[in-house]
């Protein structure tokens, strides 16, 4: 189609007029596809699982290679100042041994009053771990894959955590990997409260790696440099008392956090299933936040 | 190129590849199998390779493959990427077709011409995304979308350099 008319060739003008219709027809049915993937989410589950099939292991075979030689290269830094580092470990451990002391008291404390209370402890198993092996490199969404699929059990809605914090929460599954939508995703919204106090807050992502914490109730901005934010599991997505991210600076009647589980550095993640049964099946029913 | 036939050491057996007509698609889907990298990005700054391979071939030659092409590799792209799917679809076919219209209206064209055009489209593409973006509930600001761009813009011209590499090696030059 590079010029006007290709020349006296019939042939050539049909062709070309028809590779003109055919690119028309390519972009409405792009629109098409795309107005159905921004309404219905779910519609296109399957086919992206069946991508996600054919990145995940590819990915994950990489993100071996890289974490190795990543190792290599932390493992020299940290040879290199070992000395000023054996001294900070040192203090540390002294303080977290009494810390640990006090925890166990209160642990113990806990659960006297929980027996006193007949309290029964709800426990969830792990349904799958794995490895955060990629992420969404260019759009303004913040999502990872995650190196365990269908075939473990995963499905979609179900919360992500790592020994550090929350991660996110499954958005498609593959068979072999499937895709967390980060709790730094604009569309992410954790219900969460203050650790140091226990006032209620809503933990939703910024899209740049951080997450803006609001407190529920209008006042004074309850957030100091530091705050540590945890889940409340309120709506019974997200299980509670897991961390989720920990205050960097103020903004307003706002706080900008930084999530506690950096997807870039979490080796192991795990699945667990949805706090609620309830609250996933209502979320499958009307998710909107999925793309 | 005619000065690759000038020159005066001729090879024999030294022709196109023989899926010479295929490498352009080929690598525009191992562009957007980059989304494959282990690489975790927390802010989301890496260019849209696929994108970036398409409009470098497309600015290349006229005919790196039928313009119809552009549907199934952007749907290739947004299964990967993990975009709304349609979004690449639609937007790579445009892309080809306001890119056959340029190629009416232009008399001459150099390499600034290129970079601005593939400017231009590079950041159509990444107000698109934010525009999609936001109707699928994530209202970040547009300037967050800034660093992104300016990378990608900057890395045109190696997309650009890599394009051109491949094409004379598909072309057995």
């Amino acid at each position: 189609m590079a010029t006007a008319r290709p020349g006296w060739s019939r042939r050539a003008q049909y062709g070309l007029f028809f590779s003109f219709l055919a690119v028309i027809a390519g972009i409405i049915v792009g629109l098409v596809l795309l107005v159905v993937s921004l309404v219905a989410p779910d519609e296109f589950g399957r086919l992206r699982g069946a991508a996600l099939d054919v990145t995940g292991p590819v990915a994950s075979a990489l993100h071996e290679v890289t974490e190795t030689a990543h190792g290599l290269v932390t493992g020299a830094d940290d040879y290199w100042d070992a000395v000023s580092q054996n001294g900070e470990l040192k203090r540390e451990r002294k303080a977290m041994l009494r810390r640990m002391v006090e925890a166990k008291a209160i642990y113990q404390e806990n659960l006297q009053l929980k027996a006193a209370l007949q309290l029964r402890q709800q426990t969830h198993d792990a349904i799958a771990a794995g490895r955060i092996v990629g992420s969404s490199f260019n759009s303004p969404r913040r999502f990872a894959i995650f190196s365990a699929g269908g075939r473990d059990g995963v499905r979609v809605g179900m919360p992500v955590r790592s020994p550090d914090g929350l991660v996110g929460r499954i958005i498609d599954v593959g068979e072999l990997a499937s895709r967390i939508l980060l709790v730094s995703d604009r569309t992410s919204i954790v219900p969460a409260r203050l650790l140091r106090n226990g006032i209620p807050v809503i933990a939703q992502g910024n899209g740049d790696g951080t997450v803006e914490v609001r407190p529920l109730e209008v006042g004074r901005n309850p957030f100091r440099p530091g705050d540590l934010i945890i889940s409340s599991g309120t709506g019974g997505l997200y299980p509670p008392l897991v961390p989720v991210a920990r205050v960097a600076r103020l903004k307003g009647d706002e706080a900008i956090a930084i999530p506690l589980a950096d997807p870039a550095t979490t080796s192991f993640a795990i699945v667990e299933p949805p706090f609620e049964p309830t609250a996933m099946a209502a979320e499958g029913q009307s998710s909107t936040t999925a793309p | 190129m005619v000065r690759a036939a000038l020159s005066p050491q001729k090879r024999f057996g030294h022709g196109p590849s023989r899926y010479a007509l295929f490498v352009p698609a080929m690598t525009v889907v191992a562009a957007s199998l980059l989304a494959a990298l282990p690489i975790i990005s927390t802010s989301g700054w890496f260019p849209d390779f696929g994108y970036l391979v398409l409009i470098s071939w497309r600015l290349l030659r006229a005919d790196p493959w039928p313009a119809w092409w552009a549907a199934p590799l952007g749907l290739v792209n947004d299964l990967f990427t993990g975009y709304p799917v349609g979004f690449s679809i639609a937007l790579w076919s445009a892309t080809m077709l306001v890119l056959d219209l340029i190629d009416r209206r232009t008399m001459w064209r150099d390499y600034w011409i290129e970079w601005m055009v593939a400017t231009v489209l590079i950041a159509l593409d990444e107000w698109l995304q934010w525009r999609v973006a936001r109707l699928s509930g994530a209202d970040i600001p547009f300037t967050m979308m800034l660093p992104q761009l300016l990378i990608s813009i900057c890395a045109f011209p190696l997309s650009a350099w890599v394009v051109s590499r491949v094409d004379r090696w598909r072309l057995g030059r």
